[in-house]
């Protein structure tokens, strides 16, 4: 009982243990409801979806091994948005060529053959970016529509535009649902944060202009 | 007295910052070390060629340990890479073309993994299903410590023996200024992520 007292008394003249019993558990609810909403914001900001306008070709990136890019790339062009698609691949081993398997994925799901076409070996973004480029000026192309995942999307448009400032380009990525990546409470999900994590130390090198 | 304090808090700032950033270099450039295993070889009853890739020397590797009599099969192991491609059916193909007896050439179709572990656990599955009771896991080289460890804990709940190599001749190609080319800087760092990560989600320890 003295010793409560004495808690008690000692707790009375101290300002500084008074303030701190007050604002510890204010900050720590801020903590616990900020962190969450900041965490989700930080991964909303890698999307980039732009109001999709009728252009000359459409690009659908590398690198997906689902082929999900492929199959919104082919929705696209079957909805008439473009009148020629691109896909994006590279010799992955011995015998296959993801671009290669990627054009007959996309032959597949109704896109004629003679409207596809392919840029090979494009082992990161930015070289990918530059063989587009060389794509649109060989044949002409002034727009193009963009699709890649939803994490990718806005560092994919950024490094593109960046390579070709005097052509427009729109992002219309994967929709972010199972089993692609998904913003919403990422760090939940083992997948999902290895992907985030990844993004934005790409997202570092892109603007460091660092290894390419 | 401010000023002091002001001083002191500033000081103690530049000071961890710089202590941070020479961490940071020092975990960067010591990444080949911490990630990459002494390679070593054994005589195994199954080679798991788990390793397919253009930038690899793997598939002749898997031939030669094949042709010095370290194992009598081959699976060779992958998910999909694209559309209904598996590189393991077409590393088949290869050692077929390299002389291998196609007999003693197997495929293992895996699902995209979200971690090793997940991937590892169906492989230890399909060697104990085929009886095999040691194994030699082919891989790269920037994965061998930490694979070596999570494949070994898991195969040996299995009860199967594991050893973990990789072609010398990969580690060589990687780790020659490495810090200077995009693809191994990638390598290095995404096998880095991973050990961490896994820590934090039981169905990836």
């Amino acid at each position: 009982m003295k010793k409560f007292e004495q808690i008690l008394t000692f707790f009375k003249q101290s300002r500084r243990l008074r303030r701190v019993v007050i604002f510890a558990p204010v900050i720590l609810l801020a903590v616990y409801f900020l962190v969450p909403a900041g965490l989700n914001w930080l991964a909303l900001s890698l999307i980039r979806n732009d109001q999709v306008e009728e252009a000359d070709l459409i690009v659908a990136l590398g690198g997906d091994l689902r082929c999900e890019r492929e199959r919104r790339a082919a929705e696209l062009y079957n909805q008439g948005l473009g009148s020629k698609l691109v896909v994006n691949g590279l010799q992955y081993s011995w015998g296959v060529h993801t671009a290669e398997a990627a054009k007959r994925f996309v032959v597949r799901l109704g896109v004629p053959e003679r409207d596809v076409l392919m840029t090979c070996d494009t082992y990161n973004t930015r070289t990918e970016a530059q063989e587009l480029v060389k794509l649109m000026r060989r044949y002409g192309f002034k727009t193009a529509i963009i699709v890649t995942s939803s994490s990718h999307s806005r560092r994919a448009l950024y490094t593109i535009e960046r390579a070709a400032p005097d052509f427009k380009f729109y992002s219309s990525p994967v929709p972010a649902r199972p089993p692609e990546w998904q913003p919403r409470n990422w760090w939940t999900r083992r997948g999902d944060v290895y992907v985030t994590i990844r993004e934005f130390l790409s997202w570092i090198n892109t603007l460091l202009n660092a290894w390419s | 007295m401010e000023l002091k304090v002001k001083r002191k808090f500033l000081r103690t700032i530049i000071i961890v910052l710089a202590l941070f950033i020479i961490g940071s270099l020092l975990l960067f450039f010591s990444l080949p070390r911490l990630l990459i295993a002494p390679t070593q070889v054994e005589k195994v009853d199954v080679i798991l060629h788990n390793a397919i890739d253009a930038r690899t020397t793997t598939d002749d590797y898997v031939a030669e340990l094949y042709r010095l009599g370290y194992a009598g099969k081959i699976v060779c192991i992958s998910p999909q890479a694209s559309w209904e491609t598996y590189p393991a059916d077409y590393a088949r193909k290869h050692l077929i073309y390299m002389g291998i007896p196609e007999q003693n050439i197997m495929v293992l179709h895996l699902p995209i993994p979200d971690c090793p572990a997940g991937s590892f656990r169906l492989i230890a599955d399909y060697v104990y299903s085929q009886g095999w009771k040691r194994a030699l896991l082919i891989t790269y080289p920037q994965q061998s410590r930490y694979e070596g460890w999570l494949a070994g804990k898991i195969f040996e709940k299995q009860k199967i023996g594991l050893v973990v190599t990789y072609p010398p001749d990969d580690e060589d190609e990687l780790t020659t200024n490495w810090w200077r080319e995009h693809w191994k800087v990638q390598r290095m760092i995404n096998a880095a992520i991973v050990i961490p990560l896994d820590r934090f989600y039981s169905e990836c320890r």
